[in-house]
């Protein structure tokens, strides 16, 4: 359910790369996704449908890719693949940890044609 | 053309929660996100809380999708209270915070009290700055909502089992609830707490003044030496 409030603050870094480059019309853009935030990819590509509306990236395909999840316990510093619901570390049996990967949603590319000199 | 960038996407929202964090120091109180689903019981927190804290003063910042009421409620015992109605949105942004900050006088203030959207899943996501996460669940939600909305419980300092008064009358396994939280973080703190029968006020109370303690009073401390 929070893939819209995601993409709104998407578009809005879209635009912002966008301009930087002097990029005036987004055909692709790229994200990774991280296991741990469960962003459902359909309804993903939804909320992005929304809200380029009417801007630079009206036409623009998304592209997800999501990351896997890596966790680091604080205690013995063993890394681990935790579950959603499950941080315990293996050996310690205790949920003290950092997470190393999996916990973000990155922007990694923005595609599109420049503004004609 | 293809630019490559690394930028997280909630990272404009993060850099303005920095800025209020900042703030909050500067002014000496320590803030608090209140999170929960609608209905387990913030404002009624809140109501019994900060009277209860006083000579120590409370700002409330108050997130709805729609009415004051929330703030009317509060706007007796708190030193001042602003009202956010958020539209459609269902959580509070940080810049909004920030707008509500020139608003409210900071440095009178021990505490601020942020009710965020009753919501458990977007709220996580949107740093406002606070220096503490507070999640409330109230013992009607049920005891299966910790394993539902790990992530929200993932990020607290504390967990507060509000309504606990109705423990007599329905089925929650307690020792459940505990040990999903256990399972995502040793470090979150839980207390059992009603606000019908006063039960576990004390140590809410004495939680929030040892954390008001170790961030603030410590500093002034350091200030004054
Ligand atoms: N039995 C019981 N009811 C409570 C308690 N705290 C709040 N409530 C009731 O729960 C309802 C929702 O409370 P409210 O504070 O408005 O919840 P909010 O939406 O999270 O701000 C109200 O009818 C309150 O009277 C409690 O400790 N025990
Ligand atoms: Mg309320
Ligand atoms: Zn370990």
């Amino acid at each position: 359910m929070h893939e819209m409030s995601i993409a709104e603050s998407l578009i809005e870094q879209i635009i912002s790369v966008a301009k930087e480059n002097s990029i005036v019309c987004v055909d692709e853009v790229e994200i990774e996704t991280g296991y741990l935030k469960q962003i459902i990819p359909d309804v993903m590509q939804e909320a992005f449908k929304a809200v380029i509306k009417g801007t630079i990236a009206e036409n623009a395909v998304l592209k997800i890719t999501e990351i896997s999840a890596l966790a680091k316990c604080n205690l013995c510093k063993e890394e681990f693949t935790p579950e959603l619901d499950n941080f315990l570390c293996p050996k310690c049996i205790k949920a003290d940890v950092v997470t190393l990967k999996g916990d973000d949603i990155i922007l990694k590319a923005v595609i599109g044609k420049e503004e004609k000199p | 053309m293809k630019v490559k960038v690394v930028k997280r996407v909630l990272d404009a929202n993060n850099e303005i929660a920095r800025k209020n964090r900042e703030i909050f120091q500067k002014a000496g109180l320590i803030a608090l996100n209140l999170i929960s689903s609608p209905g387990s019981g913030k404002t009624t927190l809140l109501e019994e809380t900060i009277p209860a804290l006083k000579p120590q003063k409370s700002l409330v910042i108050v997130g709805d999708l729609q009415t004051a009421r929330d703030a009317e409620r509060v706007q007796e015992c708190a030193l001042d209270v602003v009202q956010i109605n958020t539209g459609m949105s269902c959580h509070l942004y940080a810049n909004q915070i920030t707008e509500s900050l020139s608003d409210l006088p900071l440095k009178e203030a021990d505490y601020l009290f942020i009710e965020n959207v009753g919501n458990m899943v977007c709220p996580g996501e949107f740093d406002l700055g606070e220096n503490l996460k507070v999640i409330l669940l109230s013992i009607p939600e049920g005891d299966d909502k910790v394993a539902k909305y790990p992530t929200i419980f993932r990020a607290a300092d504390l967990v507060l089992l509000t309504k606990s008064d109705l423990l007599s009358v329905l089925k929650f396994d307690m020792v459940r609830v505990k040990e999903d939280i256990a399972r995502l973080n040793a470090n979150v703190s839980i207390l059992e707490i009603s606000c019908q029968t006063g039960e576990g006020m004390a140590d809410w109370l004495k939680w929030l003044k040892d954390c008001h303690q170790k961030d603030i009073g410590a500093k002034a401390k350091f200030f004054t030496e």
